[in-house]
This record gives structure tokens, sequence and C-alpha cells, in this order.
């Protein structure tokens, strides 16, 4: 009973990580940068989301306006940077990422902006019940994050593998130069897949500000490093292998938290992963190259 | 009216002058264009194919300029393009690899987000490309796994699915055995008659001159010699440049 209960947490331990490294990982694929100001959408992400809970009082309703602005946030990076960037050594649009990181996690604690304290998110479990067996238990936020982590996959699933823009996104991955002599537009493609990635960026900060019932200006600091991990694990530009990372990540965090105990720091847990996987399986668990 | 109009382009890199005043037309043929390596052919596919805007000269296509579009603007327009090393996507199969190269001319539209690609219509207009190009029973395979031979038809099935005026085919033998050769040549050949107007850079010389109707001949940058292959393969300019004495 304690193993599915510690398995049950770990699942939604592994949503939030999922939805941040699945943004990442897309992004990753087309444009093969490293997008460490991702974890800035995730702040904005939660930040909308708490102004819009607070003035509208419907949690659907201000996820639905998170994702939106996050993904709106999320192109206006691209446009703003990555584009002019985009034939430069790959070493350049890293260094302007994580100069725009830091950039925006210091605006975000303007007084102006978020300052420099917590904000409570208060949406609970957005009205869905608990879910409680025999066996193991969810919490109402819990089933929350868990409902919406899957209904956004599913619909990236759907993108990915049924529209022409997820065919777009597949096709510029593998040679941006080929997808462009067969007519994709690369501006566009690339522009709706940093919205969709940043989208889901802007839900995970929602769903973990709810979570904590906290939202604050540097909550994207830890997220930053986890899911650069998770997209290592799971082989850079690979979705599944993002998601197949972001379990087994949880799974021993969360093992290892209830069976040693704190000896380690949660987090430095993800690096002892990282460096075992990068010594016997360098391109990740479902990387290509 | 020429099909393709080529007006004194000029291209450099850098110190290094890739093309040097290059001016010609092409119309209802099969145009080849030959010379010895560095001789700035592949730059000039680049230039009208949209990948490089050239540094000076202008390029139309049916009466409209195109060399300041990009590589997706001039697929909209009718011309696609092979590459000297192919290029596929490796990871999809043949079929998904033809449906990319139909699916994208809609763009840019919102309506790429909810339209299926793998529609009865595109499913059957890829049946018909992998017919023409002989492909069809490799349909499912997966891109990677195919030999040199079958990967240059593939890369021609995926130009053939943007529905294009114009073929550029960049050393489109290289790497295939005489038989293989043969086969392409005859392909080549198909198109032609289909009415699709084709542009080759080759170095295949037995492939070039059988195949095509006129030639122009590049070296270091600009047009040494044109016309029909006999007048090449006598000309003494292009024989102490590129052809060599046999």
């Amino acid at each position: 009973m304690l193993l599915l209960q510690n398995l049950s947490n770990a699942l939604i331990l592994a949503c939030t990580y999922i939805l941040m490294a699945a943004g990442l990982t897309m992004v990753y694929g087309v444009l093969k940068v490293l997008h460490i100001a991702h974890a800035s959408v995730y702040t904005v992400g939660a930040f909308v989301g708490v102004l819009a809970f607070t003035r509208l009082g419907n949690f659907w309703v201000a996820l639905a306006i998170a994702m939106f602005v996050s993904g709106i946030f999320g192109v206006l990076i691209y446009r703003s940077t990555y584009f002019y960037l985009l034939n430069s050594p790959r070493t350049v649009p890293l260094i302007a990422s994580v100069g725009m990181f830091v950039m925006f996690t210091d605006l975000l604690q303007k007084p102006f902006l978020m300052g420099a304290y917590q904000r409570a998110f208060p949406a609970g479990g957005a009205g869905l019940p608990a879910v409680k067996t025999a066996l193991f238990s969810f919490t109402a936020k819990q089933v929350l994050i868990l409902l919406v982590t899957v209904i956004l996959l599913a619909i990236v699933y759907v993108i990915l593998t049924r529209t022409k823009l997820g065919l777009s996104w597949q096709a510029a991955s593998m040679d941006r130069d080929m997808a462009s002599a067969v007519g994709v537009n690369l501006n566009q493609s690339i522009a709706a897949n940093f919205f969709l990635g940043s989208a889901l960026a802007g839900a995970a900060g929602v769903l973990v500000g709810v979570y904590n019932n906290s939202v604050f200006a540097t909550m994207g600091d830890l997220p930053s490093y986890k899911a650069f991990i998770i997209i290592v694990l799971g082989g850079m530009g690979s979705l599944p292998g993002a998601i197949l990372a972001s379990l087994i990540l949880a799974i021993v965090e969360n093992f290892l938290v209830a069976s040693i105990g704190y000896v380690l720091p949660r987090d430095s847990i993800a690096f002892l992963v990282l460096i075992l996987m990068l010594m016997f399986r360098p391109n990740g668990l479902l990387g290509r190259e | 009216m020429s099909q393709l109009e080529i007006r004194s382009v000029s291209h450099w890199f850098g110190g290094l002058q890739a093309l040097k005043d290059v001016t010609f037309d092409t119309h209802d043929e099969i145009l080849g264009l030959i010379g010895p390596n560095g001789a700035g052919k592949t730059t000039l596919f680049n230039v009208i194919s949209g990948f490089i805007v050239p540094t000076s000269g202008e390029v139309r296509f049916n009466g409209k300029a195109i060399h300041r579009l990009r590589a997706d603007q001039t697929v909209r327009l009718g011309l696609a393009r092979t590459f000297q090393i192919v290029k596929p996507f490796a990871s999809l199969t043949v079929e998904e690899n033809v449906l990319v190269g139909l699916g994208m001319p809609y763009y840019p539209t919102s309506a790429a987000l909810y339209q299926r690609y793998r529609t009865r219509s595109n499913l059957d207009q890829v049946e018909q490309i992998l017919a023409k190009v002989h492909l069809t029973d490799y349909r499912s395979a997966q891109a990677a796994k195919l030999p040199i031979g079958l990967l240059r038809r593939l890369e021609i099935a995926r130009a053939l699915a943007t529905h294009p005026k114009l073929l550029l085919l960049d050393e489109p033998a290289a790497g295939l055995v005489a038989q293989e050769a043969e086969e392409l040549a005859a392909l080549v050949r198909d198109l032609y008659a289909q009415g699709l107007h084709i542009i080759l850079i080759e170095h295949n010389m037995r492939f070039a001159m059988n195949l095509c109707h006129r030639i122009v001949v590049l070296a270091q940058g600009e047009i040494i010699a044109q016309g029909n292959p006999t007048e090449i393969q006598n000309n003494e300019k292009v024989i102490n440049a590129y052809l060599g004495q046999e």
C-alpha cells in the first residue's frame, strides 16, 4: 500500500515535470537551442494565473488565460532574440537564453510586478473530487494536476501526430533546410512551436502554484535546471523521452526520500541520476544522436 | 517568355566571389549545369531556390522577381529542389516524407493547427507520386533505412509533392551505379514529358550529355559556355577548364 501511495505521489510530481520539460524539449527539437528562459515563462504563467484567478475566481478561465499569455510571451522571446540567432553557433543562443532568464527573474522581483513576496494561489482542486481507494489516494489538487496534464498531453499528441503543423515540426526538427525546401514556413512553424511549448510551461507554473498554494518570482529557478536534466535524460528533443525521464526521476526522488530520508537534498538526486545516465547512456533514454 | 531569368547574378562569401555576373534563361527544356568543383553551381541553385540572397543581380521566375524570397516562398511559386547530399526526414516513413511536401503549400494558415495531413485525398496523391518514381513498394519503409538510389527517388518524390513547375536537381546521379543512373535518367525524361521543366547539376558527363537539351558551363563562378551537348563537348574552353582531353 505504501508502495502504491509512493507511486501515486511520484506520478503527480512527474506531471509537473512533464509539462515543463515537454515544452523545453519541443523547442529544442526544432531550434536545437537550450531555452533556459523557458523557466521564466513558467513563472510568468503562474503569475498571470494567480492574477486572473484572484480577479475572476474561476480556475479554468485563469488557466486558459495564463497559458495564452505564456504562449505569447514565448513567441515574443523567439521573435525578439532566437530569430536573429538561428544561424549562430549554438553557444550564442544559449548565452542569450541564460541572460534572458536572469533578466526576467530580476524583473519579476520588482515591486510593480511580483515583488519579493509570495502570493497564495488558493484554487484548491478547482471543484474536482479527491480520490480514495484502499490502496492509494489522490487529493483534489492531485486529481487536478493529473487531469490537466493528461488533457494537455493528449492535445499535444494529436497536434504532433495528426496535424500539418505537427508534421512540419517533425520535419523541421530533422532538417530545417530541407523542411524549408518543401515549403515549410519556418518562421510560422517555429513561432507556433514556441507558443505551444510556452503554454505548457505556463500550465505547469499554474499547477505548481496551486499545488504549493504559493507563487513567487524565483519559483522558476529549480525547474530551470530540473527540466534541463529531464530532457537530457530523455534524449534531447524527444517528447516520449521527456515523459519517460520525468516519470523515472519523480519515482527515484520519491522512493529515495521515502526510504533513506533527506540524506541528500531531494533536488540533488536529479543530478546524480543525470551523471549516471551520462556515464552509461550519453544519448539519453530515447535520444537519436 | 522565359520561365527562369537569371540576370547579372553575383555572390560573395566574404572575400571570395562565388558567382560572377551570371546571366542565362531557361525555357521548356532539361538544362544541365556543369563545371568543376567550386565553380558556383550549388551556390547558383541556392540563389534560385531562396537559400541565399545574391549580393547583386536578379532572378525572375515566370516574370516574378524571386531573389529576395525565402525558400518556402519560392516553393509555393512552383520551384522545387533536391540536394547534393540527400536529406530525407530520416525517422519518417517514405509516405510521411511525401506528405510533408503535400501539406506545406497551405502555410501560413491557422488551419494547419487542425488540418489533418493523412486525408484520403492526400494519401491518393502520395500513391500517385510514389508510383511515378517507382517507390510504391517502400511506402511504409523508414527513410533512414533506404539505400542511396531509393533516397534519390524519395527526394524527387518529395519535391514533386509540392506541385512544382520547375525542378532543380543537384547531382541526382551522385553515388548511383550505372543501372540506377539509367533508371533515374528515364524518370527525369518522364517528368519532362509530363510538362515539368528541369535544371540539373551533374558531374556524371554521360548522364548529363545524354539527358540534357542544353548545357550551361560554369567555371570559377562565371559562365564559360552554353549550348547543346555536342557543342559543349567540342568547346575548347570547356575541354580545358573541365572536361579535359580524352
